[in-house]
């Protein structure tokens, strides 16, 4: 048992090589660990395999940047503020990144199974889609299904029979363990338990699935306060093997009892269609600026002051989300 | 339902209202409900407003009975578990609650349809080589699997009432089995596991429904259209011998819950 060590951005995105298997924390738009997808886009990483239960700006920012070789997920997309994700489907059609589908059920049990130490996971969701089509699986096609890299199993799936009490096939889906966690916490102690606010989406498995989990929070409060209520707790420090404190580390996306999602944001990201307007934005947003402290001032106090939610409900009543 | 008079007359609705109208009727009260982003959220939250008090919502990303004071644009939104049951995640969701057989209704979109109600969200074209992209799954093929009925809400063109989708992303009542391939009912398929399928689905035209065989019927028409509008918008050869009549337009208070209550924001409603 040994606590986390406290690091900084940099030193933690320098934590994941070019090749490596990763996922992440948060759902969507909420809680995912931004600020250290920009820093690994700094540093210029490659070849990135990205598993994750689903996508959303920080996955589709780091496929735009052209650091993914991989992607395996149920769905990407930004939801009502954006419903495709626009990098992704570019660089599908083009075929500058392998792409193989999912459904939700099928990822979260992935991933479970690698947070139990399990081989695989059974399950009946989804079954006579096409997410099952042999044809359509594109590890095989690209002939990495061959036993010779480390994070991808033999086969996609296999169909199994119920020894037990004769109920019929259902599916055996291989388990997932990432290389790295990339997690984004609202608050963590400081030996290193994790507290989040609200749903806790897929963030328990992500951490115990992974070999090395980092956390980017946005502070570092005494264990012992995290200890008064420890029903309230996600993870222990001995899980965890880094930790960044960074403040609006998850912005553009929304940290319930901190800040809103920026619908702005998120929304002229989407707009993005070709790799020249998305060059444009990460010169602007992430290389054009020295450090995250420079991203927060570029993004302003007041644009800052309106996302900030409301310590009672949660978000922030002060965003405009909608047309009215 | 209250008196027909409170029904809205042409031009007192948008099309969207008629839809989230008829969409909250699919809701029985005391349904457990599994609904995703958009106009779901509006159609499961008019029904609780009105028929439907006792249903219950679970949006996929863990929230589990929210009473949300503003409509959320995400189902990981922290407006969802406003004065919920549980804050849990994507486990609970997908396997405490769906895979355990609770969940009665399920309320998705698509962009491309058959007519055993198979459901595209994930490519156009050939995935081998994609035109184009949608979102993916996401929970729509869990849902669309395993809740006792889903309505699919789309948009009527025939582009997207296909004889045969580009790809199956959720399972309608004849599907393949894999790894073979063969066309088999979705019954052969899920075995034991079976628990209903896809019941419904609701357009910007009319409401269809599925017959015994599990094959598309035309039920209702929207008002402002005919018969042959919707068969004109539908790719294949469309069963109109069972159709029952008009579907009903809102009613007045429905759209002022809409407007006023539900979506004062303007998230999902012009």
């Amino acid at each position: 048992m040994s606590q986390p060590k406290k690091i900084n951005l940099a030193e933690a995105a320098a934590l994941v090589q070019d090749g490596d298997q990763i996922t992440f924390s948060g759902f969507t738009i909420w809680r995912r660990p931004v600020a250290l997808c920009y820093e690994l886009i700094r540093q210029r990483k490659k070849d990135l395999h990205l598993f994750e239960v689903q996508g959303g700006f920080h996955s589709d920012l780091l496929v735009g940047a052209g650091c993914v070789k991989i992607w395996e997920g149920a769905w990407m997309g930004q939801e009502m503020l954006g419903k495709i994700g626009e990098n992704l489907a570019r660089k599908q059609i083009s075929g500058e990144i392998l792409v193989d589908d999912y459904s939700h059920g099928h990822t979260v049990g992935r991933l479970m199974a690698g947070a139990l130490g399990l081989p695989f996971f059974p399950c009946a969701l989804a079954m006579g889609t096409d997410i099952f089509n042999p044809e359509y699986d594109q590890l095989a096609k690209a002939g990495l299904r061959d036993g010779r890299h480390r994070n991808i199993p033999a086969k996609k799936y296999i169909m199994a029979d119920d020894p037990f009490f004769n109920r019929g096939e259902c599916a055996l889906l291989p388990a997932v363990n990432p290389d790295v966690a990339l997690v984004y916490a609202p608050i963590v102690g400081d030996e290193g338990t994790v507290r989040i606010l609200s749903q806790s989406y897929s963030d328990a498995e992500v951490i115990k699935a992974s070999k090395t989990v980092i956390v980017i929070c946005e502070e570092i409060v005494p264990d012992s306060y995290l200890r008064r209520d420890p029903a309230a707790n996600l993870a222990s420090g001995y899980e965890i093997d880094y930790i960044v404190e960074c403040p609006w580390a998850a912005h553009p996306t929304g940290s319930q009892f901190y800040y809103d999602a920026d619908a702005d944001f998120l929304k002229a990201f989407n707009k993005i269609r070709e790799q020249k307007a998305f060059d444009e934005f990460a010169e602007k947003w992430i290389f054009g600026v020295k450090s995250h402290e420079d991203y927060l001032e570029k993004l302003g106090v007041r644009r800052l002051e309106e996302l900030r939610a409301s310590k009672i409900s949660g978000y922030s009543s002060r965003v405009k989300r909608g047309t009215r | 339902m209250s008196h027909a008079s409170e029904y809205c007359k042409p031009g007192e609705f948008k099309p969207i209202d008629l839809l989230a109208a008829a969409a909250a009727r699919e809701v029985n009260d005391g349904d457990v409900v599994f609904a995703g982003t958009g106009l779901p959220m509006l159609a499961i939250t008019l029904a609780q407003q009105e028929h439907a008090p006792n249903a219950v919502c679970i949006y996929e990303a863990g929230s589990i009975d929210g009473r949300p004071l503003h409509t959320p644009t995400s189902v990981g939104d922290a407006r969802c578990t406003y004065q919920a049951s549980k804050a849990a995640g994507l486990f609970e969701a997908f396997y405490g609650q769906l895979h355990s057989g609770t969940v009665d209704l399920g309320f998705l979109g698509g962009a491309e349809i058959d007519k055993y109600g198979n459901v595209n969200c994930t490519v156009l074209g050939d995935y081998n080589h994609p035109k184009k992209r949608f979102t993916g799954s996401g929970g729509n093929s869990d849902i669309c699997s395993y809740a006792k009925r889903t309505v699919f809400i789309m948009v009527q063109e025939k582009r997207r009432f296909k004889e045969q989708v580009d790809y199956v992303t959720s399972p309608g009542w004849r599907v393949k089995k894999w790894p073979s391939g063969e066309w088999v009912t979705k019954q052969e398929v899920y075995k034991s596991y079976f628990k209903g399928g896809v019941s419904t689905v609701i357009t910007d035209m009319a409401v269809f429904r599925f017959d015994e065989t599990g094959e598309m019927y035309l039920d209702t028409v929207h008002p402002g259209f005919t018969v042959q509008d919707v068969i004109d918008n539908v790719g294949f050869k469309l069963n109109v011998s069972r159709v029952s009549g008009q579907t009903l337009p809102p009613t007045k208070k429905q759209v002022e819950l809409l407007y006023q209550v539900i979506d004062p924001e303007g998230i999902f409603l012009p």
